[in-house]
């Protein structure tokens, strides 16, 4: 609670005309904004770019903002706006990149006696088919599984961030879950991850 | 063994803590005794462990973080400069386009004054030859008169260069000129009958 009144604060303090309020908006969310646009787009660079503008946009968009709903979920449904056209932009030109370089990943060096490099990788392998396997549910259902799961979002706030039916993201939810579920569980079984 | 009949939704919901405190203490009581739920819950918090760890591993460069406030108002800036750039082009247009409705004002204007000049000069080429003037004052009975004095004119002009070239008495001609005063202004058949002209010249000159 004190979190909403300190971000309308800020927003208010900025619609005054105060510049540094915008900068402790971005010092608060561009971590959150970033992460869940790197889970939603699997790229650095771009994510780094849709972040920069989902900022840019709300600045130019805050002067007129009013508090119906959190100053989070608005910065959130402006990414997720974003993440949409970012696809359907990708799904018009597709490029084609090779998976290693889409998330680099440490170095495979024993940092310490007690590090195991074969053990480091096999769970970096681990971590790589989870995440190809979240890549692969539908754009619906991989959004809401990121922002409630990895965001922390509540249902009803994924549901405006989306702009769906609280409803409906649970369906989305379950239908995930389970799809993941098909995907995976047959891997762990065997202890493959 | 008959499916149980708490949904698999429950389950997930459980695993990903979305129930309500009394949905999950109810559900956990079910739990207790039914083995099929037990297992999908057991499965989907292994998904779920799974999932966040391998998004754990995901690191974010802090190069990125660092720089997103400078990139951030380095776009605005951009735009504030095109948009600044946008405004003055766009200006620039306008005062083009204000030049060019200026000129457009001018062209027309000149093609108004080209049609009427051009309308003056054909106007006067077609103009009825001048002859007989009549006024738009004057009454359908005065415009018969003047007519009919003007013709009366003509025919007693034409009479008189006939009987001229008759060779007729001078007197005969200068009494044909008193007529001709005395005709002018005036109605012919008012004409005093004192006045003694030859037939023929009455004829010539009524033309009737």
């Amino acid at each position: 609670m004190d979190k909403l009144i300190d971000d309308e604060m800020l927003v208010a303090q900025f619609q005054a005309g105060r510049q540094n309020a915008f900068d402790e908006l971005m010092k608060r969310y561009k971590s959150k904004i970033f992460s869940y646009l790197l889970r939603s787009v699997r790229n650095y660079e771009d994510a780094e770019d849709i972040t920069i503008e989902v900022f840019f946009k709300a600045y130019r968009a805050l002067e007129h903002w009013q508090p119906k709903a959190k100053f989070s979920t608005w910065l959130y449904k402006i990414a997720a706006n974003l993440v949409i056209d970012y696809h359907r932009a990708k799904a018009r030109h597709p490029v084609y990149a090779l998976e290693d370089m889409e998330i680099p990943e440490a170095n495979l060096v024993a940092t310490d006696q007690y590090s195991n490099p074969v053990k480091e990788l096999e769970e970096k392998e681990r971590g790589r088919i989870i995440r190809e396997a979240v890549d692969q549910l539908s754009p619906k259902q991989k959004a809401v599984f990121i922002l409630n799961r990895y965001e922390g979002l509540q249902l009803k706030e994924v549901a405006e961030t989306l702009g769906m039916a609280e409803g409906t993201v649970k369906i989305h939810l379950h239908r995930a879950m389970k799809r993941l579920q098909t995907m995976l569980h047959s891997l762990w079984e065997n202890n493959e991850i | 063994m008959p499916k149980c009949k708490k949904s698999e939704g429950q389950a997930i919901d459980y695993a990903s803590k979305l129930l309500s405190t009394a949905e999950a203490a109810s559900f956990e009581q079910h739990l207790k005794n039914c083995s099929e739920c037990k297992e999908a819950v057991e499965s989907f918090t292994t998904l779920l462990n799974l999932t966040d760890m391998a998004e754990q591993e995901v690191a974010l460069p802090d190069a990125a973080l660092r720089d997103i406030e400078m990139n951030v108002y380095k776009r605005l800036a951009a735009t504030q400069q095109d948009e600044s750039l946008f405004s003055r082009v766009r200006g620039y247009f306008a005062n083009i386009e204000s030049l060019f409705r200026w000129h457009k004002t001018a062209a027309a204007s000149t093609i108004v004054i080209a049609m009427i000049t051009a309308a003056v000069l054909v106007g006067e080429l077609f103009q009825p030859e001048v002859g007989l003037q009549l006024t738009e004052s004057q009454s359908a009975d005065a415009r018969m008169e003047e007519y009919l004095q003007q013709d009366i004119q003509r025919h007693l002009d034409d009479a008189m260069i006939t009987h001229h070239l008759r060779n007729d008495a001078w007197e005969t001609e200068s009494h044909l000129h008193r007529v001709q005063e005395q005709a002018q202004g005036t109605n012919w058949m008012k004409v005093p009958q004192t006045l003694s002209v030859s037939n023929t010249i009455k004829t010539a000159a009524t033309g009737y």
